[in-house]
């Protein structure tokens, strides 16, 4: 009888404690009110102790959402030429065959990625078409014969170390496919102005406010 | 493959800077060694620190290479795996605009052979075109019947070894006979190089010493490569110990170069029969063969 009273006692005071330690525990959460908000309501699962251990974003204060600014419409830096590397560069693949164009244009940025050259942009100029139009047999008068369509696609690069240029521009000119016009020339200002389409009604506003 | 090699040569180039004393007269060779890419650094500013009193011989040979015109043929592999695409995609693909018309123009022409043909019921389509687009397709078969194709591979030109036009699909070396020493040998041209110029200007003078004259665009002012030749004992003397050949690599400008018997215009794995084996050792490491 008497063990079994005094583990009654025991037990009835292991309660007693258990509400207080609970309540210690519950304070440090109140006293961080920036913490989650539902923690002080949220019970934790029995059977996931350390759920959420890892984690973190919550504690770092809230940033502005990154305003999306319409990708382009700022030109990058240009960069300049130093003693040791070629400033920014405009490779430019055109022909009359598209595959054959795409495909060596993606061959040249798998390149640089290989060699560690920086690709800074990988753009393409606005298809031209060409019409071949052939005299008539019988008559003067011409008719259209084909229409061939030049495609262009550019990959620029930011900067191109001297010592990398020969092996580089070798290795693109012995894999340069039949029908494919290669040309590697600076990036100019001019150059990123022409992508724009010309605005004629602004144009003509700006000419009647000068006049 | 490129990067770990540049990291070693700019850690060897240091190492070599300490060792530094003379800049004076060959500045401008200095600066064309320091922008090399090859783990050759090493040699070459090993011979910049022995200028005037250096006991070797400094040679600059030219590396002369045809780009290949036409594009290799396809392994049986790729030849099959390229028919297989183009069928699915002829299979995946809609039906364009010429084969549209060609099959309202047979469906016309059937219907306008049934016994039962009123004009008058002929859709609002407008007046019938005067060529049919049959017709046109036939006119375009046989201009492409009419149109020969140069040929890919000629076998008389492929194997005389003088000429440029040879082996369409590869890269081609020039391989001239000079004078060493005492003996003719067969190697890439070159000439001794002179005080007051630099190596790239002695090579372009060994292209141009050539007989038959070419027009071509130098790669970069750095060699490519170096070949140490170290003279037989008895030969050697106090001033000459041997002889360093630094490669320049050049690309053929002009389509139809001249062409001369002593001249050879050689694939990289025939090179091998014509050149020494350890001077074929060094120029293979900068040959690239794609």
């Amino acid at each position: 009888m008497y063990p079994v009273l005094r583990k009654v006692s025991i037990t009835q005071q292991a309660f007693v404690l258990n509400p207080a330690l609970t309540v210690c525990r519950a304070r440090p959460s109140v006293q961080h009110p920036v913490w989650c908000t539902d923690s002080v309501n949220e019970r934790q699962y029995r059977s996931m102790p350390t759920h959420g251990i890892g984690r973190w974003k919550y504690l770092l204060p809230k940033r502005q959402s990154k305003e999306k600014k319409k990708k382009g419409r700022q030109m990058r830096p240009i960069v300049a030429a130093t003693d040791t590397a070629y400033g920014t560069l405009n490779v430019m693949v055109s022909g009359y065959d598209m595959t054959l164009v795409e495909h060596y244009s993606q061959y040249i940025h798998n390149l640089c990625h290989r060699l560690g050259i920086k690709v800074s942009e990988s753009y393409a100029l606005p298809t031209k078409s060409t019409e071949v139009m052939l005299m008539q047999e019988v008559g003067t008068k011409m008719y259209v014969d084909a229409v061939l369509k030049t495609h262009e696609r550019i990959v620029q690069l930011s900067s191109l170390n001297t010592t990398l240029c020969p092996v580089f521009m070798e290795v693109l000119l012995k894999t340069q496919p039949e029908g494919v016009q290669l040309s590697v020339n600076e990036h100019t200002e001019d150059q990123f102005k022409a992508r724009f389409k010309a605005r004629p009604e602004l144009e003509g506003l700006i000419a009647q406010i000068n006049h | 493959m490129a990067a770990p090699c540049r990291r070693m040569a700019n850690r060897s180039l240091l190492q070599f800077f300490s060792h530094f004393s003379r800049t004076a007269v060959r500045n401008t060779g200095f600066r064309e060694f320091s922008s090399n890419s090859v783990c050759r650094a090493s040699l070459q500013t090993k011979t910049v620190t022995e200028t005037a009193t250096s006991p070797w011989t400094l040679v600059a040979a030219v590396c002369l290479q045809r780009l290949p015109v036409i594009s290799a043929d396809l392994h049986p592999l790729e030849q099959e795996f390229k028919e297989m695409m183009l069928q699915m995609e002829l299979e995946r693909s809609l039906v364009s605009d010429h084969e549209l018309r060609v099959l309202e123009e047979s469906e016309r022409m059937s219907r306008k052979k049934a016994d039962d043909y009123d004009s008058d019921e002929e859709g609002s389509q407008g007046n019938q075109e005067i060529m049919l687009a049959q017709d046109m397709e036939d006119a375009w078969e046989q201009k492409l019947k009419n149109f020969q194709l140069a040929p890919r591979v000629t076998a008389d030109i492929d194997k005389d070894l003088t000429s440029a036009q040879r082996c369409l699909a590869d890269s081609l070396f020039l391989l001239a006979e000079q004078q060493v020493g005492r003996e003719k040998l067969w190697l890439l041209p070159q000439t001794q190089w002179q005080e007051g110029e630099t190596l790239r200007q002695t090579a372009e003078r060994a292209l141009a010493s050539l007989p038959a004259g070419f027009k071509a665009t130098f790669l970069g002012n750095a060699p490519c490569g170096v070949y140490k030749y170290k003279l037989p004992k008895a030969v050697r003397t106090e001033s000459t110990v041997g002889t360093k050949v630094f490669f320049f690599k050049a690309i053929l400008s002009d389509s139809a170069p001249p062409t001369s018997p002593s001249l050879l215009w050689l694939k990289k794995n025939e090179l091998q029969k014509y050149l020494k084996p350890a001077y074929s050792m060094k120029v293979d490491r900068f040959i690239i063969n794609m």
